[in-house]
């Protein structure tokens, strides 16, 4: 598995201002996309709010995929523990505010991450693919059994999450939700942004290119990639969360081998190794998905898969990756 | 004030469609994936019973927007919910084939001023969640516990239940076994299967081992149906005498071909069999086989699309083609029809279907095909779910 | 003792069929390192041309196993020549992008052209109806399907062990370049190696259709299955492969009989106990 594509051009950190001012574009035209979304879609915004959900569990794929190297179908363990625990904090606890329940799913995405990452890091490759796909099925079936928790295969209804800061109210149109969604795929973007250029995060980068010479150097490889873990579960379980909020449900899904296997091929579709990467993949995967899927509800998914067959022929490093590197190649020629 | 806004908004958004010629009745289901022969056959049994009844309803015309959800996915459901009521401007919100799914998409509803017409989500408390639904298929309460009176006649006397570990399968257990012990029977094992289970046998083993004189089963439709009643004949169950009761899912008739002589003398119940012998339910079924194309793929939730299809008709009618959500559940209160699969009429206090229920047994044609026969009716069956749920 | 032998009965016959259907793609993955998803989406290929052979061409099963076998060797080769060819060497995250996609191309084809509904391919006399073991009946396809597990594992482990083909395939595994520069025609050998384990894949399917009906969503629906059971053998083992499905169908179907309520935690739980323990599968070559 050491193998996987890093699509972020290796030499990133020349100088410092330099990236800052990078970010800060790149921030800028998140927002931006963001605003042209809202406007751009008024009616459409359910599906934005679950496509930013969906996006945060991709980029937490692509903490420990992209970032790290570890090769996971069972991500959405974490995704659906922070949907089920901010859930069942709000039907069970009576814990209602919608802040607080993001900070519930956060947590409760962190303790999954470790337990997961506990049994995914001990294998690499194959074996670690075929642990994590353990895993997810092991939370499903946990969730499936408790049903006196979490409804079990009928979903947890009966969400209902107060006015953010008692004011914004969520409504049919979805403006509120959206609004939540993109400042919290912000928030974690920024956070992200600045872990990933932490030490720490070339730690991670490190051991995905050799954690041989990274054991030599005296860090602890298994200590690093589990707190990289938690942090990915935290991410994730923010995403799950949003998803209980705007939804007001949670279902079972939410802990699917199919959810974490298409979360994954969103993120290599957009290129592993960079969180823009990471968003990209969701965008395009999901509108592409809902609108062939609303223009022939019948037979759309052969379309889908001969755009990944596609992607994989023409944009071998991604969508994301590939536009680097075509933009690399065009500025060279310029010179 | 931002309220007032709001308010303001959706008054112009909903009052722009409420006179519109066009109406949009808006259905989700599994089109693809899985399930994708029971969303065939939601549109189905809606294409029949707007190819025998018209697309317009006084002045108005009917127009249904498919939207696909290909397994349960509450989230999803609720977007595509959404999006049908804010983007496309549905008055109307119909399908809905697994519960999560329907579930989901009940706190729009007063908000959206839409009803939902559910055509298969099957269990009881669906029809608690909002005052704005109702449902036209049928629950798993409803269509197991006949049967447990079925095996009480038939001189059974213990039984073991094998259901599939999910909502449906839950229910049926639960239903058959309240049925069956209130009759007088004993249930003297109850199994749950994780829904990926694939091979049978062991099951057969321990079915075997419970000296049970018969077994109660719900699996969803599909593959686990055949895995299971295979391993049935193969274990020679079926030669020790041991009887195979179920709900009509396990036979529904998609599946028949498949099944083959394997299935032949099944018991079920069920509230539908595309062999009812009734003028309305022919002309439905000529209808329907052609709008599905391949006629072996006709099955159960094309019923419900259509009876479905007839409320909203119906709702329509009431409204004058006006968006008003409570006016149109409230016309269809108590409404009696005769549907392809009996008489039907609608709960006012539950606006779930009351109907027959019928004992089927599956019986080899003049052509060597198999099909339900009806063999048995209990008459206007309401849902036991809801009252063992209080 | 008796409902003992009756459950490993039921576990043998289980774990030859899995092992009948995963093998080719122990193979493809193993030895030619493709994490192919899209095995499951031959053997669904192989499914239909056999169960369109028999039901409306009327061919006798024998002759459908074998049309079924050629034909979907014959859908597999552009598919090699145009698209798997790109991935061999790929990173194993664009070979699961490729690999998911033609699954889904081809569940929605099938969808499209054979229905949604359950397609079967019926025995011929002698396989249908049960056999008196004495202690229990079983039906004659199991034992048919037990037999097909033995002759496949003798017959992969004769080429790949015993014939210079298996000997090529192994240096064309091991060091390509090496290979080609000795005179091997690695694309040749990869091109066969493939249309083997395709071919695997749509005998598997065939003979696997008791258990595991052909409908358009097998693809998927039992990829995770394959995917577990090589990766526990050890990619690229055949008798690893071979245990594997023999130790997994005792514990599925033991965990069935006794405690069927968590079957799921039962399986799961063992493979991650034998993963742990053997990260290189049961019999994994070591790189």
């Amino acid at each position: 598995m050491a193998a996987i594509e890093n699509t972020s051009p290796a030499k990133t950190a020349s100088t410092r201002p330099n990236w800052i001012m990078r970010d800060l574009i790149g921030l800028a035209v998140i927002l931006a996309v963001a605003a042209i979304g809202y406007f751009l879609f008024p009616n459409n915004l359910a599906l934005l709010t679950r496509i930013l959900g969906v996006a945060l569990l991709v980029l937490s794929i692509d903490l420990v995929t992209g970032f790290c190297g570890v090769a996971t179908l069972g991500h959405a363990a974490l995704f659906g523990a922070g949907a089920y625990a901010s859930g069942i904090a709000a039907v069970h606890f009576g814990i209602t505010d919608p802040l607080l329940m993001v900070v519930v799913g956060a947590i409760g995405g962190a303790v999954a991450g470790i337990v997961s990452g506990a049994v995914i890091l001990r294998g690499h490759g194959l074996a670690q693919l075929v642990l994590s796909i353990a895993v997810v099925h092991l939370f499903h079936e946990a969730a499936n059994k408790a049903s006196v928790y979490t409804g079990g295969s009928d979903g947890l209804s009966g969400i209902s999450p107060d006015p953010i800061f008692g004011i914004f109210a969520f409504d049919l149109w979805g403006r509120t939700a959206y609004g939540f969604a993109v400042a919290l795929v912000v928030v974690a973007f920024v956070v992200l942004r600045l872990i990933t250029r932490s030490p720490f995060g070339m730690l991670c980068r490190g051991i995905k290119e050799d954690p041989i010479r990274i054991r030599a150097m005296g860090a602890s490889v298994q200590g690093t990639l589990l707190r990289m873990y938690v942090i990915s579960g935290a991410v994730a379980g923010v995403g799950g969360a949003l998803n209980a909020i705007s939804t007001q449900v949670v279902g079972l899904d939410s802990l699917s081998f199919t959810l974490s296997a298409e979360a994954l091929v969103m993120l290599v579709l957009g290129g592993t190794g960079s969180l823009y990467g990471a968003l990209i993949g969701t965008v395009s995967f999901m509108w592409f998905e809902d609108f062939v899927s609303a223009a022939n509800p019948f037979h759309w998914l052969t379309i889908v898969g001969a755009l990944l067959i596609a992607v994989v022929l023409f944009a071998p490093r991604g969508l994301y990756g590939t536009a680097l590197m075509l933009l690399d190649r065009l500025k060279r020629q310029g010179k | 004030m931002k309220k007032s806004v709001l308010a303001a908004l959706a008054v112009l958004a909903l009052s722009s469609t409420a006179f519109a010629d066009t109406i949009k009745v808006g259905v989700v289901g599994p089109f693809s994936g899985p399930f994708a022969i029971q969303g065939k056959n939601f549109k189905a049994g809606i294409d029949a019973y707007m190819a025998l009844n018209g697309n317009k309803v006084g002045d108005d015309e009917i127009e249904i927007v498919y939207r696909d959800l290909p397994a349960a996915d509450p989230a999803q459901s609720k977007a595509l919910a959404q999006e049908l009521v804010v983007k496309e401007g549905v008055q109307y919100l119909a399908g809905f084939y697994f519960t999560p799914d329907a579930m989901a998409v009940t706190p729009l509803l007063e908000q959206a001023n839409v009803p939902l017409v559910v055509m298969n989500a099957a269990t009881s408390a669906i029809v608690t969640k909002s005052p704005l639904i109702v449902r036209t298929s049928f629950t798993t309460w409803q269509t197991s516990a006949p049967m447990a009176k079925v095996a009480k006649e038939r001189g059974v006397k213990k039984v073991i239940t094998v259901v599939s570990d999910y909502g449906p399968g839950v229910d049926s257990e639960n239903a058959f076994k309240t049925t069956f012990t209130a009759e007088g029977g004993e249930v003297v094992d109850s199994i749950r299967l994780p829904l990926s289970t694939n091979d049978f046998s062991p099951i057969m083993q321990r079915v075997k081992d419970s000296g049970a004189d018969a077994v109660f089963a719900f699996l969803p439709s599909g593959p686990t149906t055949l895995g299971f009643v295979k391993a049935y004949n193969e274990n020679g169950l079926a030669k020790a005498g041991v009887k195979f009761l179920a709900p009509g899912d396990l036979t529904q008739e998609s599946d028949l071909p498949a099944l083959g002589q394997a299935a032949e003398g099944l018991l079920t119940t069920f509230h539908y069999a595309v062999s009812h012998d009734s003028a309305e339910n022919k002309k439905f079924v000529e209808a329907a086989q052609k709008a599905i194309g391949n006629p072996a793929e006709l099955s159960f939730p094309s019923v419900g699309a259509y009876d479905g299809m007839h409320v909203i008709y119906k709702m329509i009618e009431a409204t004058g083609g006006e968006q008003d959500a409570q006016k149109a559940v409230d016309a269809v209160k108590g409404l009696a029809w005769e549907s392809p699969r009996g008489p039907v009429s609608i709960d006012p206090e539950s606006r779930h279907m009351t109907q027959n229920i019928y004992l089927r047994e599956v019986a080899k044609a003049d052509d060597g095909t198999y099909y339900n026969k009806e063999i048995a009716t209990f008459d206007k069956q309401g849902d036991p779910g809801l009252a063992a749920a209080k | 003792m008796q409902t003992v032998l009756s459950v490993g009965i039921d576990a043998l016959a289980y774990g030859m069929v899995l092992f009948v259907i995963s093998i080719g793609l122990s193979v493809t993955m193993g030895l030619m390192r493709v994490v192919n998803l899209a095995h499951g989406a031959f053997a669904m290929i192989g499914g239909y041309i056999a169960s369109y052979a028999t039901q409306t061409l009327g061919f006798g099963y024998g002759v459908a196993i074998l049309a079924a076998v050629v034909g979907t060797i014959l859908i597999a080769i552009p598919v090699e020549r145009f698209l798997y060819r790109r991935i061999y060497g790929a990173p194993e995250l664009t070979q699961v992008l490729m690999t998911i996609g033609i699954t889904f191309c081809v569940i929605g084809i099938a969808n499209y052209v054979f229905g949604p509904t359950l397609k079967t391919i019926p025995l011929p006399e002698l396989l249908r109806g049960p056999v008196d073991l004495g202690f229990r009946s079983i039906s004659a396809q199991k034992l048919f399907a037990i037999a097909c597990g033995v002759v496949v594992a003798g017959g992969l482990w004769f080429l790949i062990e015993k014939t210079s083909f298996g000997v090529k395939l192994r240096a064309s595994v091991d060091n390509a370049a090496m290979a080609a520069s000795l005179g091997v025609r690695t694309k040749i050998v990869y091109a066969v190696s493939f249309a083997v384990a395709v071919g695997l894949a749509a005998f598997g399917g065939i003979v696997g259709a008791e258990l595991l009906p052909i409908e358009p969503y097998y693809a998927l629906r039992y990829m995770v299955t394959f995917l577990v059971v090589v990766s526990v053998g050890g990619a690229g083992s055949i008798p690893g492969a071979l245990l594997a499905c023999l130790l997994l169908g005792a514990i599925d179907t033991t965990g069935r009989y006794l405690l069927p309520e968590y079957g799921e935690f039962f399986f799961y739980l063992a493979v991650i106990a034998i993963v742990c323990v053997f990260p290189r599968g049961l019999l994994g070559r070591s790189k």
